[in-house]
């Protein structure tokens, strides 16, 4: 039930609270992980929840998939609260969510192979696979960079970067509107996350799906994130258009956050492309030169 | 300090790190070299599996279990490669220090913190009172920033947080007083504004002691940061070296190139990021990548 002017995505007053019971008197301590969380992800965007370690983000993240069950607060996913939904209707919803997580290698059975892999979202849904098992491993795995003849190989037998393409393949495979990404580059060298950061934007403009991009890498955040949100103690402190986050941050744990950043001296880097220009101009002139003889 | 103040601290000469494989030894690190000046900083960059951290390893004298190095590795005047072990466990850990990136697995979770760092002091120190040992402990961690050091030495491991325990970890480093730490990705396990802390501590400590800095990083914002000379390998290749400066304005090497390309900058977007192997599939608009090897 789908209406045009709700959002994909709307996560309401999230509330999630561990608790513990210790010693003989069971005395409980309360533990609270999200603490009145209220974020919205919207089709064709991409909504970057930032934070440190302890933060609540993974946590957010997965009470948005409904991975764990909120203490309160709704879940609504394309107008429809979704909170607690059971049985069917949770595999329904299941299909039309797909979360991406950090580490390929655990996240993939190394005794599956791709094909069984990427169809396996389908196969425990009941879901007939449209076109057989084979041919459509072959085009997931063509649509995420992967070499279809490969469709029987094992997660092993795949570099880091190709191993978390087969997690993206096994994403789409149900056909996602909503895409929860949490940490899915960080573990990845600095190429081959350009790459995969490449693809999951190319994979956006293709398909339009929603993105909840959960990292700490505020990098990384400011290459692909449409609006972010940033999370301290169980909380968001700030959120907002991403440039304006970035460039004129309101909330001072924000502001930490980003001077903490490394970064690069700009003008080192303006240097650089000025002598990668005037390279490329020296190289032509030579070709030029060469060809003249 | 003994040798010549003009001579490097540290001076790495065609050093390749072999292992043995069932066809032969396979090499991780193949003719490496590049020098650490007396109080100087030098940053050893490069992806998964280009050697850094094996190059480091090496240096220590902690190659693991069938690992061999050969070339030259001279520390203050002084040939490391073939000392005997009994002779090297003199040198490491006491001129020759190093941190690692998971302070947690480094120290004992059974012994108080102040005890792991007597200790370590002690087996460098002969004849040193436990007493004593203790009173360096508790400087140790005061100079790195540990607030209330005299009661914290009590403390054990899980009673700190991950940015408190690497802290302990350079304590137990800086109590010998070392010419030489060695730091294998010593923030890459921590919080972005705990990394801008531990990096912030290991420049004013070099300050105060005016002990030379290698650090092995996949980062380059954190070297470009920290280090005035840079390493960059690829594949167990040294790929280029040069000043800081030099590395980040005028790369001369290709790879350096790309690889500036692809690391993803926080002040701007830069749209499409620029990758290291770039190919185009037949038959499929979209570039993609060769990671593929033989």
């Amino acid at each position: 039930m789908s209406t045009e002017s709700a959002p994909l995505f709307r996560g309401t007053g999230l509330v999630k609270e561990y608790s513990r019971s210790r010693g003989i008197f069971k005395q409980r301590t309360v533990f609270r992980a999200v603490d009145d969380v209220t974020l919205e992800v919207h089709r064709g965007e991409t909504l970057a929840l930032v934070g440190e370690s302890g933060s609540g983000k993974s946590t957010t993240a997965r009470l948005a998939a409904r991975l764990v069950d909120v203490t309160s607060g709704t879940v609504e996913f394309e107008g429809q609260d979704v909170t607690h939904l059971k049985g069917s209707d949770l595999r329904d919803f299941r299909s039309a969510v797909q979360v991406i997580f950090q580490d390929p290698y655990s996240s993939l059975n190394p005794k599956h192979s791709v094909e069984r892999l990427v169809t396996a979202p389908l196969v425990y849904q009941k879901r007939k696979i449209p076109g057989g098992a084979r041919a459509f491993a072959r085009d997931l795995m063509a649509r995420v960079g992967l070499n279809p003849d490969h469709s029987e190989r094992y997660p092993s037998q795949f570099s880091g970067g190709q191993a978390q393409r087969i997690g993206i393949a096994r994403a789409l495979a149900a056909g996602p509107r909503l895409v929860i990404c949490d940490e899915a580059v960080s573990a990845l060298d600095v190429s081959v996350q350009a790459q995969v950061i490449n693809l999951l934007r190319e994979l956006q403009a293709d398909e339009g799906f929603g993105y909840l991009f959960i990292a700490h890498d505020l990098a990384v955040v400011r290459q692909i994130a449409t609006r972010v949100a940033v999370m301290h103690q169980g909380r968001i402190v700030e959120t907002g258009p991403r440039d304006v986050v970035f460039d004129h941050p309101q909330d001072d744990y924000t502001k930490t956050l980003l001077q903490a950043v490394p970064r690069i001296d700009p003008e080192w880097d303006r240097r650089r492309r000025e002598a990668q220009q005037a390279r490329g101009a020296g190289a032509i002139a030579t070709a030029t030169e060469e060809e003249g003889r | 300090m003994t040798g010549n103040a003009r001579t490097p601290l540290l001076s790495v000469r065609d050093l390749t790190i072999g292992f043995p494989t069932a066809n032969g030894t396979t090499s991780v690190v193949r003719g490496l070299g590049f020098d650490v000046p007396r109080g100087g900083a030098v940053g050893i960059v490069g992806e998964s599996g280009s050697g850094k951290s094996m190059t480091s390893l090496a240096v220590m004298g902690l190659l693991p279990k069938g690992g061999t190095a050969t070339g030259s590795i001279v520390f203050d005047g002084r040939e490391l490669i073939g000392l005997p072990d009994r002779v090297m466990r003199d040198v490491r850990g006491d001129r020759i220090a190093m941190i690692f990136q998971d302070p947690l697995s480094s120290l004992n979770p059974y012994y108080k913190v102040g005890v792991q760092i007597a200790e370590a002091y002690r087996a460098h120190r002969p004849g040193v009172s436990r007493r004593e040992a203790r009173k360096v402990a508790i400087e140790a961690m005061d100079r790195v920033r540990i607030r209330d050091a005299a009661e914290r030495v009590d403390h054990y491991p899980h009673q700190f947080s991950g940015g408190m325990r690497q802290r302990i970890m350079i304590a137990m480093a800086l109590s010998m007083e070392p010419d030489l730490i060695i730091a294998d990705e010593p923030t890459t396990a921590l919080d972005v504004t705990v990394q801008a802390q531990i990096l912030a501590l290991l420049d004013e400590i070099r300050e105060e002691t005016g002990a030379g800095l290698m650090l092995i990083t996949h980062d380059l914002a954190v070297v470009s940061e920290v280090t005035d000379h840079i390493v960059v390998m690829r594949d167990g290749e040294l790929v280029e070296q040069g000043a800081a400066e030099q590395i980040f304005c005028d790369p001369q090497a290709d790879y350096t190139q790309r690889l500036l390309d692809a690391v993803p900058r926080i002040d701007d977007e830069i749209g499409e990021l620029r990758t290291t192997d770039v190919i185009v599939v037949p038959g499929s608009t979209r570039t993609t990548t060769t990671e593929e090897r033989p």
